[in-house]
């Protein structure tokens, strides 16, 4: 089989699989009792993960350059990216919640390579001559893994907003305040514990002097306060974009210093750098909104799944606009 | 008399008045979180508008695609979008004193912020009363494990150091930690960003840009100059020029662009070479802090004889045509001028079309080859090419780069999540208890694992 067909087969392939694994996630979230889906969901994920990779493997032995020069391309290493991102968030979180978002987003994004774009943009072809340079890996490959890391926190910020919906939110997973600490209803149950023992504790002891002393009375079961479903998505999703951030830093930073390398201006306000650093201020406005008191819970969710639009404007927006500096590899 | 004590007063009173608004709430106000969100969302917003409406157009653009009616979304006519100065929106007063706020914020941030938390992470304390591990949402009261082969505290240090914590004891009170670059990564990430925020405003004063369109073979100085900051003329080179040796171009097999290059010297006035490159995109000419990089080309000539003519140069002209660059000259074919054809390329590959001059193609060529036109032999010897130069000095770099290095830095150690345990052994048993500003998922499992692995020695008992 040559190399060209075996790309051919490996896309339709990653689409199948996704669609049977999205289909199995939402099964698994709509029927809880059912404990069949996350598995059939992991494997589907990982298999599609791994036809992808190949794909990639196989283009890059094809051109014998970095798989990252079209669209369709940086299409298939964003659902690579993402299917990655999606088996870490897995397993972080334990959690069903997250292959329904997931896989529906890796099946878009395969779909659309695969279906909608036609034959000519998917083959490989020469780079440009700005393109011929060892910053192209650098730059290109470590921003599309932050897309896909932001990609995969906000939908899992979306998740917990599906969780939570029409609930009050307490969380304790914020970074700074509130965050670590017991909430209301369990140290309302500790100090019940407390005030119990000390009824009892003058019939025991002699006398009121043991009430003073009731505060530090062995009798207080104390047990670990175990995280719920809530605040492990919430924490999961900001740990995730946590990851995603430094490494969008490190991409525009790349494409900072190759842009000033390159033609002597490590800034110019072209609008896919405008969006990319655009995307770099709403995730920091996330970041801080986290810890800013009373806020945390549904506003940093709210606007992290704004950040899911935002990098997709970032990411495919721009290039409809068909203007600047990146305008490569697009139809219109 | 009084009047000389209270005479000096009012100054003092209006100092201490402007102190305290500075303490009390200018301050609180600069550092306060929700100012920071808004800042950021605002500079994302006006960025935003930056990308939608087109920047930097001549006045009969804005008025063409901004009438005054129908306005577009009611109001935003081209009127508004000049008085705003949207058609610049980076460049405005506004924007800028957007981001000079932004700076005193991270400013401030830093200062009532970071710094005391950091200091109150340095300066962690033992717990000592049961109470202090009950607001605690991870912690727990082991059973006395009276027999343990190993006592808690060693296990503990042992289980805690794998997992990479630092460890404390003092008699009855055990404290581990890790991850305290957590709490120092924001404050690098603020910094970074001051530096590369000083480096731009260094860049923009002290910097210039310059473009040049040079023939291949011809000598020139920086003079085409776009943009300077207000203190950049000792940047601007005048004792050395620099010569264009030659430009092509490189073509792939199926005729696409494959790289353009320049071969330029530098040299002394009086014709002396000092340096010389060969330079392409992506590989820039360095030399005495400015820049040379290879952004455009043109083609300024073409070389031919007639019939049996010395060779003679024709400078060839970018013609107005839309889709692609065309370029062409005009070579006259009679003694008097009356007749001639036109010569017409749009690359540097060697083809040429001939048109005569009613504008009908007659010919084509080649460099190399010659052909007969109105009854005499053209012969075309060589196409010379132009090469477009981006000249740039910009002092600010060092600083720039060295905010982007902390920058990265920073962002990565922010990652880290700051974790600490408190144990305290005491007659009822055995408290354990933890937090961390980050990872609580992760944490949350290190700390049962934690538990889990205390408690064994006396199940192994039981």
């Amino acid at each position: 089989m040559d190399l060209v067909s075996l790309q051919n087969w490996l896309d339709n392939c990653a689409f199948a699989v996704l669609l049977v694994t999205m289909l199995a996630y939402w099964i698994g979230v709509s029927f809880p009792t059912l404990t069949w889906p996350g598995g059939v969901g992991t494997t589907g994920m990982a298999i599609a993960n791994l036809a992808m990779a190949t794909l990639l493997g196989a283009r890059w032995i094809e051109a014998g350059y970095f798989p990252l020069s079209n669209l369709y391309e940086s299409l298939f290493f964003l659902a690579w990216g993402v299917t990655a991102v999606h088996l870490l968030a897995e397993r972080m979180t334990g959690s069903r919640w997250v292959g329904p978002f997931t896989a529906t987003t890796a099946l878009a994004i395969a779909a659309f390579a695969t279906l909608s774009l036609p034959d000519t943009m998917q083959a490989s072809a020469p780079l440009v001559p700005a393109l011929k340079s060892n910053w192209l890996m650098m730059h290109v490959s470590v921003m599309m893994l932050s897309y896909s890391a932001l990609l995969v926190g906000s939908l899992l910020a979306i998740a917990f907003l599906v969780v939570t919906r029409g609930q009050a939110v307490e969380l304790r997973g914020s970074s700074v305040g509130t965050g670590s600490f017991r909430d209301r209803a369990d140290r309302l149950r500790l100090a019940q514990q407390v005030n119990g023992a000390t009824a009892i504790a003058p019939s025991t002891e002699t006398g009121g002097v043991a009430v003073l002393e009731a505060p530090q009375t062995a009798a207080v079961a104390l047990s670990p306060q175990r995280l719920t479903l809530a605040d492990t998505l919430d924490n999961i999703s900001y740990r995730i974009i946590g990851l995603g951030f430094p490494l969008l830093t490190i991409g525009i930073i790349a494409g900072g210093v190759w842009a000033n390398e390159a033609w002597g201006s490590y800034w110019s306000w072209d609008p896919k750098e405008t969006w990319a650093l655009i995307t770099w201020l709403v995730f920091a406005a996330y970041l801080h909104a986290r810890i800013t008191r009373g806020w945390q819970g549904r506003r940093p969710a709210l606007l992290a799944a704004a950040g899911f639009v935002v990098v997709w404007v970032c990411y495919l927006g721009v290039n409809i606009l068909g203007k600047g500096l990146h305008s490569y590899g697009w139809f219109f | 008399m009084n009047v000389n004590d209270s005479s000096p007063s009012p100054l003092i009173a209006a100092g201490q008045a402007i102190a305290r608004f500075w303490k009390q709430d200018l301050l609180p106000l600069l550092a306060d979180l929700r100012l920071a969100i808004a800042l950021l969302l605002a500079i994302a917003l006006f960025s935003i508008s930056g990308t939608v409406i087109e920047q930097g157009q001549s006045l009969a653009f804005y008025q063409e695609n901004y009438p005054e009616s129908p306005a577009l979304f009611g109001f935003l006519t081209w009127k508004v979008v000049l008085a705003l100065g949207l058609n610049t929106v980076y460049r405005t007063w506004w924007f800028l004193a957007l981001l000079i706020l932004f700076g005193a914020s991270l400013t401030a941030c830093t200062f009532t912020r970071q710094l005391p938390a950091l200091k109150a992470a340095q300066g962690w304390k033992y717990y000592r009363q049961p109470r202090q591990f009950e607001k605690l949402a991870l912690s727990a009261r082991l059973g006395q494990l009276p027999d343990a082969p190993i006592a808690p505290f060693d296990q503990a240090e042992g289980l805690l150091k794998a997992k990479g914590y630092r460890t404390y004891r003092d008699g009855d009170a055990f404290y581990a930690r890790k991850g305290i670059v957590g709490r120092i990564g924001p404050i690098i990430v603020h910094a970074a960003m001051l530096i590369v925020l000083v480096g731009a405003i260094v860049g923009a004063t002290t910097g210039f840009l310059a473009q040049e369109m040079v023939p291949s073979g011809q000598t020139f100085q920086v003079q085409n100059i776009l943009d300077a900051g207000p203190w950049s003329a000792p940047q601007i080179p005048t004792d050395w020029a620099v010569k264009v040796n030659r430009f092509w171009i490189d073509y792939t097999a199926d005729g696409n662009i494959d790289q353009f290059y320049s071969d330029l010297s530098v040299v002394d006035p009086d014709g002396t070479e000092r340096d010389r490159q060969t330079i392409h995109v992506n590989k820039p000419l360095r030399y005495r802090g400015i820049t040379m990089y290879q952004t455009d080309w043109g083609i300024s000539a073409v070389r031919l004889h007639l019939n049996n003519s010395p060779i003679l140069e024709l400078p060839m002209a970018q013609l107005p045509v839309a889709g692609g660059r065309i370029w062409g000259t005009w070579v006259p074919t009679q003694t008097d001028l009356s007749d001639g054809v036109s010569l017409v390329t749009r690359d540097l590959q060697g083809t040429l079309l001939i048109y005569d001059k009613t504008g009908k193609p007659v010919a084509t060529t080649r460099v190399g080859r010659s052909v007969q036109v109105n009854g005499i032999t053209l012969a075309i010897d060589e196409l010379v090419g132009s090469t477009g130069l981006q000249i740039k000095a910009d002092p600010g770099i060092p600083l720039v780069y060295g905010g982007f290095g902390l920058l990265m830095l920073g962002v990565v150690l922010s990652y880290f999540s700051h974790s600490q345990i408190w144990l305290l052994n005491t007659p009822e048993g055995l408290y354990v208890g933890g937090r961390t500003n980050r990872a609580q998922v992760a944490f949350e499992r290190e700390l049962l694992d934690t538990l889990t692995a205390l408690e064994t020695p006396q199940a192994a008992q039981g």
